[in-house]
């Protein structure tokens, strides 16, 4: 018994030196095993499609393949820029965001302190769960439901024409409410949702700092401007950093449910972009290219973003 | 904690769980209109506009019956129901692999292996590429495109690999004297520890794949005996074509009534599980969130 027992403990102390390869491929036979399917996995559906990025720089035609087609060079990328939909489909894609980012995302983060205020327990549970419902239902539905109430006849519709004296159209069929309702529907489906992380940053904080802070005189608010707040700043830069460097790929799938061709001149985005061109139209080099300089931007926002929050607020996730 | 109380506290609280009652009621709203609307009379709701807070007419589950009768809808159930178990069974238990073996700290590929998944989170092919490989991989229109494509992804795999480096060594050490092999640490002593992390994984797949729509969309264009729940839906509510799922119902005369009435009918049968499931998930949801956060 004792000698398993050194016996595993000198492997231990080894394994952190560096054993072998060959002594580790027999001493840890089965992992090996385990991870040969593993990195198949990734490898098919993760790092194939990477090289197959390939034909961002092709003329490709499906019928010669990869290995066949034609190299054109920045060709598709030329293509994308000077086409006639680029700068419209920029903007759409960096004003939605944009709406996002200075509209939805710090109410996020009040909600989350107002719901911190609410003394009764019971009371602050049910909001909760009853805000974090919508999340749960699917985008199929959230979209079938937006459609049905902004029709013409609909629920917003009517309130609408109601306090403002709008027209009355279908709001999703006019270009000038398309971010609006974008916005509106993210904000109910997803700010419940998305207070949870403050929520559970707010419960972290020290209790011993409010209360002498309170014996200070220090009221409600000024104790949430002075405590809450700062104790809860690195969850909200790294919040901010991360939806920076998801800009790009946001919510595309809940475009594509709602847009028509009528409201293409705001609702058409990158990711919608390439779905159409690429599934629909099945232009694979020109998409990809399209793609491939989403993600490009996507990862530099990333790492930009990132940069600048381990520098202004000492904070980062990279 | 004494609160005094001052006239800006009081009303401060009013506002605030005024504000508190006014938000929740806007989360249920729709979904009160939906259940309401679903046991409507077909004729009324037809013609009504604005939400309906009672049912209209007199209660009627006919809607429900056609609904349950109706082949379309019970294929794309049963199939939404295949994926969900296929992935939540299987996807997670290639996930906890995956976990188990970047969590050994005497395991040579250990670090190689992280950086290998990581890197998938920081950097993907995109929609296109992507395509094109499962095309050449024959699985365009196939079932298999909905059970092994999504079954692992780097964000769940570093949840697990954390749980699994929270539990103590003495575990592993002593299992180890007793003369287990790793599949047996890994089964049976370690992952009856961490179920909770493991209930996290399994609870977002379950989710996220029921609400899933946009792969079978692009993957399954054309066999809706294939098609998850949520297609249906998107002919119904998006597309607004409810003949073609309506055809083999009473297709003529009723059709135009009812087909408004079955609409909120596949809503309700195909959102209430998850929503009445989830508040007792809820705690699980709450981790995977908080976990996600911190670990970016």
């Amino acid at each position: 018994m004792r000698e398993k027992r050194e016996s595993i403990e000198k492997q231990t102390v080894k394994a952190k030196g560096g054993r072998s390869w060959i002594h580790d491929l027999r001493m840890n036979k089965a992992l090996y095993f385990l991870t040969i399917p593993i990195v198949l996995y990734f490898i098919v559906f993760s790092y194939a499609p990477m090289f197959g990025l390939v034909i961002a720089f092709q003329d490709y035609k499906p019928s010669r393949g990869i290995l066949g087609s034609n190299f054109v060079g920045l060709k598709n990328f030329i293509n994308f820029f000077t086409g006639p939909n680029f700068l419209t489909i920029l903007r759409n894609t960096f004003a939605i965001n944009a709406l996002s980012l200075l509209i939805s995302f710090p109410l996020t983060i009040v909600f989350a302190l107002l719901l911190n205020e609410i003394r009764l327990l019971k009371f602050k549970k049910t909001v909760q769960t009853i805000s974090y419902m919508p999340y749960f239902i699917s985008m199929v539905v959230i979209c079938g439901l937006v459609i049905e109430f902004c029709a013409t006849n609909g629920v917003i519709t009517n309130l609408l024409v109601n306090i403002f004296g709008i027209q009355r159209v279908n709001l999703l069929q006019d270009p000038k409410y398309f971010w609006w309702i974008n916005l509106f529907s993210d904000i109910w489906q997803g700010l419940g949702y998305g207070s949870i992380i403050y929520i559970s940053a707010i419960s972290a904080v020290s209790h011993e700092m409010y209360e002498a802070a309170a014996i200070d005189g220090a009221g409600r608010f000024k104790r949430c401007m002075n405590i809450t707040l700062p104790s809860i700043t690195p969850t909200i830069v790294t919040m901010l950093v991360l939806k920076c460097g998801l800009m790009m790929s946001v919510g595309g799938d809940k475009i594509l449910l709602l847009y028509n061709s009528s409201i293409y001149s705001t609702a058409d985005v990158i990711s919608t972009h390439v779905q159409r061109m690429g599934i629909e139209n099945m232009q694979y080099g020109y998409s990809a290219a399209v793609g491939l300089f989403n993600s490009i931007v996507g990862t530099s926002l990333l790492l930009i973003s990132n940069t600048l929050s381990r520098k202004l607020a000492d904070t980062s996730i990279v | 904690m004494i609160e005094k109380t001052t006239p800006s506290r009081v009303l401060f609280n009013i506002l605030n769980y005024g504000f508190m009652i006014f938000f929740a009621f806007i989360c249920l709203i729709p979904i009160w209109h939906v259940v309401m609307s679903s046991l409507s009379n077909p004729r009324l709701l037809m013609a009504s506009s604005g939400i309906v807070w009672k049912p209209l007419g007199e209660i009627t589950t006919a809607g429900y019956e056609l609904v349950f009768k109706n082949k379309s809808i019970l294929t794309g159930y049963g199939n939404t129901l295949l994926y969900v178990i296929w992935n939540a069974a299987v996807g997670t238990l290639m996930t906890v692999i995956a976990g188990y073996l970047v969590s050994r700290k005497d395991y040579k590929l250990k670090v190689p292996l992280m950086l290998f998944i990581l890197f998938t989170m920081m950097f993907s092919g995109g929609l296109i590429p992507t395509y094109m490989v499962i095309r050449s991989l024959g699985l365009i229109n196939s079932r298999w495109v909905m059970m092994i494509p999504g079954l692992m992804n780097a964000f769940y795999i570093t949840m697990i690999k954390s749980g699994f480096e929270q539990l103590s060594d003495s575990y592993e050490e002593s299992a180890k004297l007793d003369g287990a092999g790793p599949m047996t640490i890994m089964f049976r002593i370690l992952l009856p520890l961490m179920k909770a992390n493991v209930a996290v994984v399994v609870m977002f797949t379950v989710v996220m794949q029921w609400n899933s729509w946009y792969p079978a969309s692009i993957y399954l264009p054309a066999v809706r005996d294939y098609w998850p729940l949520q297609l249906f839906m998107r002919e119904m509510l998006i597309q607004n074509d409810t003949a073609a799922i309506l055809t083999n119902a009473d297709a003529n005369s009723a059709a135009d009534f009812t087909s408004n009435l079955v609409k909120y009918c596949v809503v309700v049968v195909g959102t209430l599980p998850v929503l009445c499931a989830y508040p007792f998930a809820q705690k699980y949801f709450v981790t995977g969130v908080t976990l996600g956060g911190v670990k970016g």
